[in-house]
């Protein structure tokens, strides 16, 4: 009977101690920007959820922050540009969900590098499924994808 | 604040100008049908609508300063305040579930074209340390309209099957029919980034009924029902609701589209008994780099399957000399095992543990894989006996489970295979070994494992999405009835608790949320008479 107490009790108590005000955030935006950009000093905003990133006048290249949907909530997450549209870099900066975590796993994410407005970005083609975060993996790409859309075309 | 609420506010301000103007205007004319209309009546009026538009112009003023506010409210506790969150979407930018709220021009230049903004687009406060998106997602209502309560969603699942099969009841007979297997509804709440509330709610063959003509015998239930705490990356608290038991990855995902034949595969029917849901609370987080664990605690499985009304009032299973069917047994494994959830009538005060790794290693990209384990004290349930009488005392139950999916990178192949085994404390007290039926023994042990390939063919875009095809073969074997019985029945098993399956068959995604499935199956047993139990069966599944 008291079983339940004894056991639920402890993560009860570590969960009102450990609890911070806020969602728990994997990435800043400052952070992501410095993960991607390491080389600029600053962050030029440009737009909505948009920065350009200069090192003194020389142009970076973008980085830009948005939200999919994943199974339920959203996955805030950042993509980072190179001047010619390349990706660079994709971090997620906040997963809210209880499963299909596993978008933000640096591996999945590093297969994004490279791409461009001319790539497939397809889940299960040259982007992974990952079994388990099935909406997740393909809401990201296609957040990915939608984002070298409207920004990544410059080169061409 | 968005512009959507700024244009509802204007829009709300300009109703009442209008409205009032409208009363001045009817007073006017009636004033006019008593030919009492005067000039300074006009002027009167004149002087109050400037009045109207002067406060206009300060309400207006304050609005746009609110906008202006750097930070507050955009990524506050928006559940609690009244203002609109400051960025929340316009209805029409988040119609869609997955879409992003960027603009689908493809501009040749870096910077986003700047007519059609989006409502981000405008200068956003430049501390962005905690959220981006909507403190309470705006969600969707399956995919298809915006949700009416900020922050919900409710997704779905389902899947249905038909065609031939044989029918073991009927000397293995094939059979044609249909089954609605199975609707299910996601509720999902962001009651605050914190603490998330979900729920599944199932109806199984088309639903429950009670009259003839209702020709239903399915059910509505409650699948899954809890509440997250969402502390750290590598902490989080799942509180007392009903949950699924950490085993393998089918019964955890057992949406149609996670695999390719009709039915679930074999190993998620007996030996893992999915969809096993319990009472349970859990914790559960990120240990390393695609390294995540759960451990959970939940009422035990119980070795009852009987119906339910035959409980008797004190939770006990039926009184001597009645008997009742066991719950753990040979031929279904514990199919008829999992907890009660409801109506405090467990049938007994035991919980059981259960733990999961699950991991996906950076070094091989494609790959995830998981071993869970799961053990309760006791499965026998208040007031077991046998037939002769005796009382049956407690048997634990340990099981065990590892498996992996493995998708090739860069090529269609993928492979799957899993091994689960369960090892009971003490098989003379299993109720399967007492009821008087030789043939439904169970032993010290059962165990399984499947082994599975599968190739993705890609056909290209049809009604504009990309589909797939994917051709599978899944091999099967579970033993039910090892050695080492013990018990007062005799012990006369026929052969059926040794089972092979061959699966083989054609999945099609029109999209990765729509699947089309055929299968055809082929069950072998050591019995004489055979399985019997071959389909041929075709399934529709979705999950979005």
């Amino acid at each position: 009977m008291t079983d339940w107490v004894r056991l639920t009790l402890p993560t009860i108590v570590a969960a009102s101690i450990a609890s911070p005000a806020h969602a728990v955030i994997y990435l800043s935006v400052d952070a992501a920007q410095k993960l991607a950009f390491p080389a600029a000093n600053r962050f030029v905003e440009n737009g909505g959820l948009t920065w350009k990133a200069q090192a003194g006048d020389k142009l970076l290249g973008l980085f830009v922050v948005d939200h999919v949907i994943g199974k339920h909530l959203y996955i805030d997450y950042a993509v980072a540009l190179d001047s010619t549209g390349r990706v660079i870099r994709v971090d997620i900066l906040q997963y809210r969900e209880s499963y299909g975590g596993e978008v933000r796993e640096p591996g999945w994410l590093a297969q994004f590098v490279g791409k461009t407005s001319a790539s497939p970005l397809k889940v299960g083609g040259d982007i992974r499924n990952i079994s388990g975060a099935t909406l997740s993996s393909l809401h990201v790409t296609e957040g990915v994808k939608r984002i070298l859309a409207t920004y990544g075309s410059r080169a061409r | 604040m968005a512009p959507l609420a700024a244009v509802r506010w204007r829009t709300a301000l300009a109703a009442t100008v209008l409205g009032i103007g409208l009363a001045h205007a009817q007073d006017g004319s009636n004033e006019q049908d008593k030919a009492n209309l005067t000039l300074s009546g006009d002027a009167a009026l004149l002087k109050k609508l400037e009045q109207m538009e002067q406060r206009i112009r300060t309400l207006e003023r304050q609005l746009k300063k609110r906008d202006t506010r750097p930070g507050e409210g955009a990524h506050g506790q928006a559940a609690t305040s009244a203002v609109p969150p400051e960025d929340e979407k316009p209805a029409k930018d988040r119609k869609n579930a997955g879409n992003s709220t960027l603009p689908k021009q493809s501009g040749d230049q870096i910077e986003p074209v700047a007519a059609a903004k989006p409502d981000w687009a405008t200068p956003a406060p430049r501390d962005l340390s905690s959220k981006t998106a909507p403190v309470n997602a705006p969600n969707s209502i399956m995919g298809l309209t915006d949700s009416p309560v900020t922050g919900m969603s409710i997704g779905a699942y389902g899947e249905m099957a038909f065609g031939p099969q044989q029918n073991p009841a009927a000397n293995g007979q094939w059979q044609n029919g249909f089954d609605a297997h199975r609707l299910v509804l996601l509720p999902t709440y962001l009651i605050t980034p914190n603490i998330i509330f979900n729920a599944e709610i199932e109806f199984e063959h088309a639903g429950a009924g009670f009259d003839a003509d209702d020709k239903l015998h399915g059910t509505a239930e409650i699948e899954q029902l809890w509440i997250d705490f969402k502390i750290i990356d590598q902490f989080n608290w799942r509180a007392p609701g009903i949950d699924l038991i950490p085993i393998g990855y089918i019964n955890e995902h057992h949406e149609p589209t996670g695999f390719y034949s009709v039915k679930r595969p074999e190993l998620y029917n007996g030996l893992i008994p999915s969809t096993w849901k319990a009472p349970a609370t859990s914790i559960y987080g990120r240990l390393a780099d695609g390294l995540y664990y759960t451990l959970q605690a939940s009422s035990s499985l119980e070795d009852f399957g009987g119906d339910f009304a035959t409980r008797t009032e004190a939770n006990t299973v039926p009184s001597f000399p009645a008997g009742f069917p066991p719950g753990i047994d040979g031929l279904t494994a514990l199919a008829f095992a999992r907890p009660v959830r409801g109506d405090f009538q467990q049938l007994s005060n035991d919980i059981a543990a259960a733990a999961q790794l699950t991991y996906s290693p950076p070094v091989l990209p494609g790959f995830n894989g998981s071993v869970s384990a799961y053990y309760t004290p006791n499965t026998t349930p208040r007031g077991s006996y046998a037939d002769t009488g005796i009382l049956l005392g407690r048997s634990s139950l340990t099981m065990f489970d590892a498996e992996f999916r493995y998708r090739v990178p860069n090529t269609g192949f993928e492979a799957r295979g899993e091994y689960v085994f369960i090892t009971f404390g003490n098989p003379a007290n299993l109720r399967a070994n007492n009821d008087s039926d030789p043939a439904n023994n169970v032993g010290k042990t059962m165990y399984g494992y499947s082994g599975e390939l599968a190739y993705h063919l890609p056909l290209g875009n049809i009604l504009s999405s990309d589909w797939e095809m994917v051709p599978f073969y899944r091999y099967t074997f579970q033993n039910l009835q090892t050695g080492g019985f013990a018990g007062t029945d005799l012990n006369l098993p026929t052969g059926a608790g040794q089972t092979q399956f061959h699966d083989v068959g054609i999945a099609v995604f029109p999209s990765p949320q729509v699947v089309l499935k055929a299968t055809w199956q082929k069950v072998i047993n050591h019995d004489p008479t055979g399985a019997r139990s071959d389909s041929l069966l075709g399934g529709v599944g979705f999950f979005f």
